[in-house]
């Protein structure tokens, strides 16, 4: 079941601003990843299953080996996995 | 379509280029993350789901199998195309005779490292142009084409040719992809544009 109430809605709100932010898709995902977290171990917000699987692979998209720089398909792989991000949220 | 820079094509290479293609004779590099560290002493790759002979092969088992050589066409969904690329393997044919599809196995899905995978129906993956490709251009494959080995399946956009893939799932039912769960079009034909699913 879906989380109500003023915190659970505080955390969507702030990750579909996060996922809105014009700037780079990476940092934009990033830091969506860090509100959602936050948000699921306040318990404002639940996982859904296919959640978990969007920032599995997110943070596939973002894995960087040291001495590395990203692919160039880690940021559209950011902008493709956010928008069905917030697709889920209100499921969250 | 578009031609940017390189030799003229005559009308025989123009019709082998598909809608919203252009023509470029590089091989521009496209992944997410990182490029994977390989260790051949310890890589294997691995055949199961639905097949009667589920196995698995290291890179020396590998070495000894059957090999072809494939000249293709090959079109990426960021819209270059090259032609007349040329790769050496082995034929996935060899790999499915020997794990035996099971009369329910009507999907396949590629897994390879770092938790990509690229799903397929059985009809496109058998076919004698699909190979498991360590050899591209006359040379082993680069760490950034997917060394030590490439899916390749020519017929789709490439990034269902998987790089750096290291097993083969049979499926009765449709799984998704890495880029198909999130809006990559799941058929993926370059003759067609279907390039995203909301297209």
């Amino acid at each position: 079941m879906a989380s109500t109430g003023a915190a659970a809605e505080a955390a969507r709100s702030d990750v579909r601003q996060i996922i809105g932010r014009t700037g780079h898709a990476v940092d934009n995902a990033r830091d969506a990843m860090a509100r959602l977290g936050m948000a699921f171990e306040a318990g404002d917000l639940v996982r859904t299953p296919f959640l978990d699987q969007a920032l599995g692979d997110l943070a596939l998209a973002l894995e960087q080996d040291d001495g590395q720089k990203l692919g160039g398909k880690s940021a559209e792989a950011s902008r493709f996995i956010l928008r069905a991000i917030d697709r889920e949220l209100d499921e969250a | 379509m578009r031609l940017l820079g390189g030799p003229k094509l005559d009308d025989d290479q123009k019709a082998r280029i598909p809608p919203g293609q252009y023509f470029t004779e590089k091989w521009p590099v496209l992944h997410y993350g990182s490029i994977p560290a390989i260790d051949l002493a310890t890589w294997d790759f691995r055949v199961w789901g639905e097949v009667t002979e589920p196995f698995s092969f290291t890179w020396d088992e590998f070495r000894e199998m059957p090999r072809t050589q494939l000249t293709t066409d090959i079109h990426c969904v960021t819209r270059w195309s090259r032609l007349d690329a040329t790769f050496e393997g082995v034929p996935i044919r060899h790999i499915l005779e020997r794990g035996k599809l099971t009369a329910d196995a009507h999907f396949v899905l590629a897994h390879s490292e770092q938790g990509y995978t690229a799903n397929m129906p059985i009809e496109v993956l058998d076919d004698d142009d699909v190979i498991l490709a360590d050899v591209a251009d006359g040379a082993p494959l680069t760490p950034e084409h997917g060394y030590p080995l490439r899916l390749i399946v020519p017929k789709r956009y490439f990034w269902k040719s998987a790089k750096w893939i290291r097993g083969l799932q049979f499926l009765t039912r449709d799984q998704l992809g890495f880029w198909e769960r999130y809006g990559y079009n799941n058929s993926a034909d370059p003759w067609k544009e279907e390039r995203f699913s909301d297209e």
